[in-house]
């Protein structure tokens, strides 16, 4: 806003110069912040976005020119990004529902009273804290029939028809890394939703359990209305962190085995730093990012409305 | 409706006992308050008859049916919280069906049922609103209504008013004792306030420290105080209480509050001579006269006029005597009057144990 906009017309007779300090004041007390974020956030931002409208790639010293949306093109044509994104979605929607499932299960546990309950807490946030690089690496092994006993304790149920590697199976392949990041990020779900079980009033419970309801009604009728903003939120943050989140499949198939474990995050890994190609692996991480932007408006609009409703 | 029995009801909490053997049979259509200070185990009984905590020991009978191993879902009672315990996602209208749902009632009567309820508690117009657009006192109806669809076989309220301000809470104790004698349902309600227990009760259940003091109803209660505890819990302002000696060797009974003061007592009185005793009288049986009159000299401290009448604290034998009077310009600050405590007023309990003897 200018000062000239700001001021009633014909009235003000100050100098130029003060009414001019005046205005500026408080955008000269927001500069540093603004600046900052700017250099830091901003201006990256926007070269990334850059570069996919332009030809970079690092080992071709005459590279870097404007390529228009050929980049976009060649995307749509490209087999490998098609099965990536579809391999997103699975990879995802399946690490999300189960971190989700088993988050709430541990939650509703440790919001029972029972002796030690403190200790237990701190156990089953426990693997929150390990890097995921380890667990991956952890996983890894354990899913290796030589070193980990999983492929046999599966053979044994009969899951398998023989103890191999279903890291190294196209059809399984991603259950591999799914169980790891399922196992990594409950604990996630488990304390957000542990801090929202314990906000609920317990007398509702009391007044519902006159009223006739049975646990499961009280579940439905008074917990899920109580979690539901939560759930949306954790569920949004959780689904935006795991689509972009490669470090499991990275360390545990590196994409493999046939690109089937391949999502968009390690492909645009792999096309930015083993193929060098800058120019196309950026036009594939506005893709993903336009993708989770409408997710997340979506996800945001439903709290709206949950949050109006309770 | 239904009677409650109440048999020598314990409650433990590991080696914390909080109640020590209940007794009380609550008659089918009765209003039944229990008062007491806060950690009397007041609640913690009317929690125990809705089946919210366990029983240590003893048994209670609703309707003549034991309860003690039912959940709270069949016992049939209605409760009413402090905190009203509204759901705070469903409209005025799904809080009160949401038993009646839960019990797939036909639709019709639960709109006859909600449409009854609301236009007795002046709901008609809130069915739409969520809790949080309703006010305090309109919770509380709300909190009630949801009670009184259910037709249950009695009503629990624990400290229903206390969330609400002085005036919502004379208005609402009103509706409450008005709603009772419209549907006459055996009602327990739970208070630490003695004038809520007063004012509603049909008998009153004084508690103090897990134990029934006493039971009456309300008058007995004011009138005959059967120990120490009772006489200075009910009343405000508080009664008067003066340590003294007993005497009835040489002359009328009497008892004498310090050296050459003596207060005559009634006849039949079970203590002996010099027995250590504590004398009660009300601040409104205490008679105060200017100038000379009869009884023993003091002097006023203290003037609370109340509007409604007056409070003079004045000192006597040692000790701080109340008094409470309808006349307001009765004394002021630093005149000499002369207190008297009329025969038939006194309260006199065993200094030790503090049981009623006269």
């Amino acid at each position: 806003m200018t000062e000239a906009a700001r001021a009633p017309i014909g009235r003000d007779r100050r100098p130029f110069m003060r009414r001019f300090a005046i205005a500026a004041e408080p955008y000269l007390y927001s500069a540093p912040a603004l600046i900052l974020i700017a250099a830091v956030m901003l201006v990256p931002l926007v070269i990334g976005i850059s570069y996919a409208f332009r030809n970079v790639i690092l080992l071709d010293p005459f590279s870097g020119g404007f390529v228009g949306l050929e980049h976009f093109r060649e995307m749509a044509k490209d087999k490998a990004f098609w099965l990536a994104l579809r391999n997103t979605v699975s990879w995802t929607g399946w690490s999300v529902l189960l971190q989700f499932v088993f988050g709430l299960i541990l939650a509703l546990l440790l919001d029972q009273p029972f002796k030690g309950r403190g200790l237990a807490q701190a156990l089953c946030f426990l693997p929150w804290a390990v890097p995921s690089f380890l667990s991956g690496l952890n996983w890894a092994w354990m899913f290796n029939p030589v070193i980990g006993p999983i492929p046999h304790w599966l053979y044994g149920l009969g899951i398998l028809p023989a103890p191999d590697n279903i890291l190294a199976d196209p059809k399984l392949a991603m259950w591999g890394p799914i169980v790891a990041n399922v196992w990594w990020g409950i604990p996630f779900f488990a304390i957000t939703l542990l801090a929202a079980l314990q906000a609920i009033p317990r007398d509702l419970y009391e007044a519902a359990a006159i009223d006739g309801a049975t646990p499961f009604q009280r579940f439905r009728s008074i917990t899920l209305p109580f979690l539901a903003p939560t759930i949306a939120i954790t569920v949004m943050l959780r689904t935006v962190w795991i689509a972009n989140f490669a470090d499991l499949i990275v360390v545990m198939t590196n994409g493999g085995p046939a690109d089937r474990t391949q999502i968009i995050a390690s492909y645009i890994f792999t096309q930015a730093f083993r193929r060098l190609d800058f120019g196309y692996a950026s036009a594939i991480a506005m893709v993903l990012l336009a993708l989770l932007l409408v997710y997340s408006l979506l996800i945001v609009l439903l709290r709206q409305t949950l949050l109006k409703e309770a | 409706m239904a009677s409650i029995d109440i048999a020598a009801i314990r409650k433990a909490y590991g080696s914390t006992h909080v109640l020590h053997g209940v007794d009380l049979t609550i008659k089918d259509g009765e209003f039944v308050v229990l008062v007491g200070p806060s950690g009397c185990g007041k609640s913690t009984l009317l929690r125990m008859i809705a089946g919210l905590e366990d029983i240590s020991s003893g048994e209670i009978r609703i309707g003549g049916r034991r309860v003690n191993d039912l959940d709270p879902k069949d016992r049939d009672i209605a409760m009413v919280f402090q905190s009203y315990a509204l759901y705070p996602h469903m409209t005025v209208a799904e809080n009160m069906s949401y038993s009646l749902r839960l019990r797939k009632t036909a639709k019709d009567k639960i709109s006859t049922a909600i449409a009854g309820a609301g236009a007795k508690l002046g709901l008609g117009a809130l069915m739409e609103r969520r809790p949080k657009a309703l006010s305090g006192g309109q919770r509380q109806r709300v909190a009630m209504g949801r009670a009184i669809v259910r037709a249950p076989k009695a009503f629990l309220f624990d400290e229903p008013l206390s969330n609400l301000d002085a005036r919502l809470r004379e208005q609402m104790r009103g509706e409450i004792k008005k709603l009772h004698q419209d549907l006459g349902a055996t009602s327990i309600y739970v208070t630490h306030d003695q004038i809520e227990a007063m004012t509603l009760a049909d008998r009153i259940v004084a508690m103090n420290a897990g134990i029934v003091q006493q039971v009456g109803s309300p008058l007995d209660l004011y009138d005959r105080p059967a120990n120490l505890f009772v006489a200075g819990f009910m009343g405000s302002p508080a009664m008067n209480m003066f340590a003294g000696t007993y005497r009835n060797s040489g002359g009328a009974p009497r008892v004498e509050l310090a050296e050459g003061v003596a207060v005559p007592v009634g006849e039949g009185i079970a203590a002996a001579d010099g027995a250590k005793v504590t004398l009660g009288i009300r601040p409104e049986h205490v008679v105060v006269t200017r100038g000379g009159g009869p009884g023993i000299q003091a002097f006023i401290d203290l003037v609370e006029p109340t509007g409604f009448g007056t409070i003079l604290h004045a000192s006597a034998f040692g000790s701080d005597v109340k008094a409470f009077s309808l006349e307001r310009g009765l004394a002021t600050r630093g005149d000499t009057v002369s207190v008297a405590f009329p025969v038939d007023r006194i309260h006199l309990f065993d200094h030790e144990h503090g049981a009623r003897i006269g």
